[in-house]
């Protein structure tokens, strides 16, 4: 096909679906020609993320872009808030138009996909990569990895641990379960009367993998090559019934199993969820609502407490010139320094910096930053593989269709286990 | 010859109105073609090719691939069976309600205005902003299990009315329903308003009722009209996004899902499978122009006044 033929579409896609800050952000000044190189004028590069300002990460961010523009005064940082699902989208329509960000700090789950549309710029072929690679942890950097490059670096890391209403246990009288089994019982005796025992927000990996994972089982072979054998395993189904019978005894409840059930916040606000295995931004979404929450490792299955790895990476573009990509990385490195790192620690994400795990200060900040690094030690990475969103969908819908009752388990997963190998052999 | 002058200079006189026409027509048909011939061109070439997006790939042609991935997709049919559902429920009974109201309205002296704002507001309001208050009211701590158990006591628990693909989707009928009605009454508050009123004096003298002049003058006046409401509600159902989107989200498991959710769906959520949401859309497409084509034969305008 002709590129130039795209473009008059590209520009109505564009003002329709990515909005006028998209269009906008990527219109950048060209920097004049330096005839001296004292009064150049700066390159601006654009930085896309989705930092939450409920947290106040935006005002955090905002001042180190400021402290960065103060040291750097050859470069000045536009950054663009996203949510979660516009992020991915904008890239998405940005790959057409190569109306891209120079940064872009989004989920880890993001660099497999994006390295599909053949966007991301290889990162480990900068020559200090390894050398700042080298000062974060290497399990959420390897998120970045795909075969032996590097197309991101860790920006911030998180598993998921056991949050719970501390006054609905001892309302019931029960104790912080240490097993799965004991979990999913307290989930049964905790539900009645407009109470609901367990939320899950989603029945992707992110949510049921950690289950499989920490009764021995998986989702995919280790090589990515089938999911047969794996998804619909006999340990993969056992944990995924489990999940059916609680739905329907009204122990378990989600807004992607039953529409109507209420956000995994709003039924913590309102006092109708116990339990959730969630990440370290729980506390706080919480802050101001007055519940006691509780929290602690996630309980062990069979094989252990083996938790969902997730996280942001930092990612950069081909679209941008090389002048843009030396600011980016100039930035992305600043970010993901101790100080940058702390100072985002202390409105909850949790830092990827060795020297930032550490900090007197971080650790002040967040309490929880032992169990969360203790939970690290064993949280494992959903596949990093190019298919893996539309793989995850599968699975979401397949376990969907299971726990709800619409098919039997061992049917449903055994259709999730075709259709993800189908995925895998249409090259 | 004189004859041969004049009409060369009304040739020209021809001409100078074409070129005029052209000029006035031209931003238009320019704007028409590059936002919407353009891009249904565009589309139809995409529902050919295994569309990538990605930045500087090229895309592969597959033929009709795509067509029939669509065909031997159940959940495209489960959506396309939802979306029939909506059309089915939603347009017939707006259409009736409204009318209903409408006539209602026409005969009252007092308070017109009033109850034709009253009734047009949902029209005007965002279909965000009430698919998000039917959301809270079909919730299961919403409006109407809050009735049901704490004030009529007639069930136990909170009734799980968006679990189920039929109950979520009879909830989504139903905010159709209610913010259509305003539209088709002010469309049938005007055909009536043409009706003759000798028609009705005459159907008087000769000793009809209310009932019989609704039936045997009305209805045929309005004949056009309702096939006018018919062609483009129809044509709205099978547009419908917002209410799927903000309600259920196409959740749980797709179930349901609309076809065009379906299509965002795959072009987005999906790892952006443009080629299939193309064909998707033209498949739909030819669905709608054949509903359009069989309503038109099955209702002609013509009897139209033969009364």
């Amino acid at each position: 096909m002709n590129r130039n033929m795209l473009k008059p579409l590209a520009i109505v896609l564009v003002l329709l679906l990515v909005g006028l800050t998209a269009a906008c952000s990527t219109v950048t000044p060209t920097a004049a020609p330096t005839a001296t190189p004292v009064p150049s004028e700066p390159v601006t590069i654009q930085f896309w993320h989705n930092y939450d300002a409920g947290a106040g990460q935006i005002d955090v961010l905002k001042t180190l872009i400021a402290e960065f523009e103060t040291a750097n005064p050859d470069i000045k940082v536009n950054q663009v808030y996203l949510e979660w699902s516009a992020l991915k989208n904008n890239v998405i329509a940005g790959a057409t138009t190569g109306m891209l960000p120079d940064v872009l700090r989004g989920d880890i789950g993001f660099v497999p996909q994006f390295q599909s549309l053949n966007v991301l710029y290889e990162m480990s072929s900068l020559s200090d990569y390894a050398t700042v690679a080298a000062t974060v942890m290497e399990a959420p950097n390897s998120s970045a990895r795909m075969g032996d490059k590097f197309y991101g670096i860790a920006a911030n890391t998180n598993t998921k641990i056991l949050f719970y209403n501390k006054a609905m246990f001892t309302a019931a009288g029960l104790t912080v379960p240490k097993t799965q089994d004991e979990m999913w019982t307290d989930a049964l005796k905790l539900t009645g009367s407009g109470k609901i025992g367990f939320v899950e927000a989603w029945t992707g990996v992110w949510n049921v993998g950690q289950y499989i994972w920490s009764n021995g089982g998986d989702v995919l072979a280790p090589d990515n090559s089938t999911a047969t054998g794996y998804i619909n395993s006999p340990v993969a189904v056992a944990t995924i019934q489990k999940l059916a019978d609680l739905y329907k005894a009204g122990a378990l409840s989600g807004p992607s199993m039953d529409p109507g059930a209420a956000g995994d916040t709003d039924g913590w606000k309102a006092g109708t969820y116990a339990m959730e295995i969630d990440g370290p931004w729980r506390p706080s979404l919480l802050a101001s609502s007055g519940i006691d929450l509780g929290a602690v490792q996630m309980p062990a299955g069979s094989a252990g407490s083996i938790g969902v790895l997730g996280g942001e990476d930092f990612m950069m573009f081909k679209t941008s010139d090389a002048k843009h990509q030396e600011a980016a990385w100039k930035f992305i490195k600043f970010m993901v320094d101790e100080k940058a790192q702390v100072d985002m620690a202390k409105v909850g994400q949790m830092p990827v910096n060795k020297a930032a795990m550490t900090n007197a200060d971080a650790l002040a900040a967040m309490p929880l930053l032992p169990v969360f690094a203790e939970a690290l030690k064993t949280a494992k990475a959903r596949p990093v593989t190019p298919k893996w969103g539309d793989m995850e969908n599968i699975i979401a819908t397949k376990v969907a269709e299971a726990i709800t009752g619409q098919k039997a388990v061992q049917k449903a997963l055994d259709e999730a286990a075709t259709e993800i190998d189908a995925l895998i052999a249409a090259k | 010859m004189p004859g041969n002058r004049s009409l060369s200079t009304q040739r020209r006189g021809v001409r100078q109105d074409v070129v005029r026409l052209l000029t006035l027509l031209l931003p238009g048909l320019i704007l028409l073609g590059m936002f919407t011939f353009y891009p249904i061109l565009k589309m139809f070439i995409m529902s050919f090719f295994n569309w990538r997006i990605g930045y500087q790939q090229t895309s592969d042609f597959v033929g009709l691939q795509n067509y029939l991935a669509v065909f031997s997709d159940p959940v495209a049919g489960m959506a396309l069976v939802n979306t029939l559902f909506y059309a089915v429920v939603t347009v017939p009974l707006q259409m009736a309600l409204g009318l209903f109201v409408a006539v209602l309205i026409h005969r009252i002296t007092r308070f017109s205005v009033t109850f034709r704002l009253l009734y047009y507001l949902p029209v005007i309001t965002s279909w965000v902003v009430v698919a998000l208050l039917f959301r809270y009211i079909f919730n299961n701590q919403g409006l109407l299990n809050y009735f049901l158990k704490d004030v009529a006591h007639l069930a136990d628990g909170p009734v799980r009315w968006l679990s189920t693909r039929w109950m979520a989707l009879s909830a989504t009928t139903i905010l159709g329903i209610w913010k259509g009605i305003g539209w088709n009454m002010v469309v049938f508050l005007a055909a009536l308003q043409a009706v003759p009123l000798e028609q009705y004096e005459a159907a008087s003298i000769d000793g009809l009722g209310a009932f019989g002049k609704f039936r045997y003058i009305t209805l045929p006046n309005i004949k056009g009209t309702i096939l006018f409401a018919l062609v483009m509600l129809s044509i709205g159902a099978f547009n419908t996004f917002t209410p799927i989107m903000v309600i259920t989200g196409g959740n749980p498991a797709h179930q349901t899902e609309v076809v065009l959710t379906w299509m965002y769906y795959q072009t987005f959520s999906a790892t952006g499978k443009m080629g299939y949401a193309a064909s998707l859309s033209f498949i739909v497409a030819a669905l709608v122009a054949g509903i359009a084509i069989l309503l038109f034969r099955f209702i002609r305008p013509e009897g139209e006044g033969k009364s």
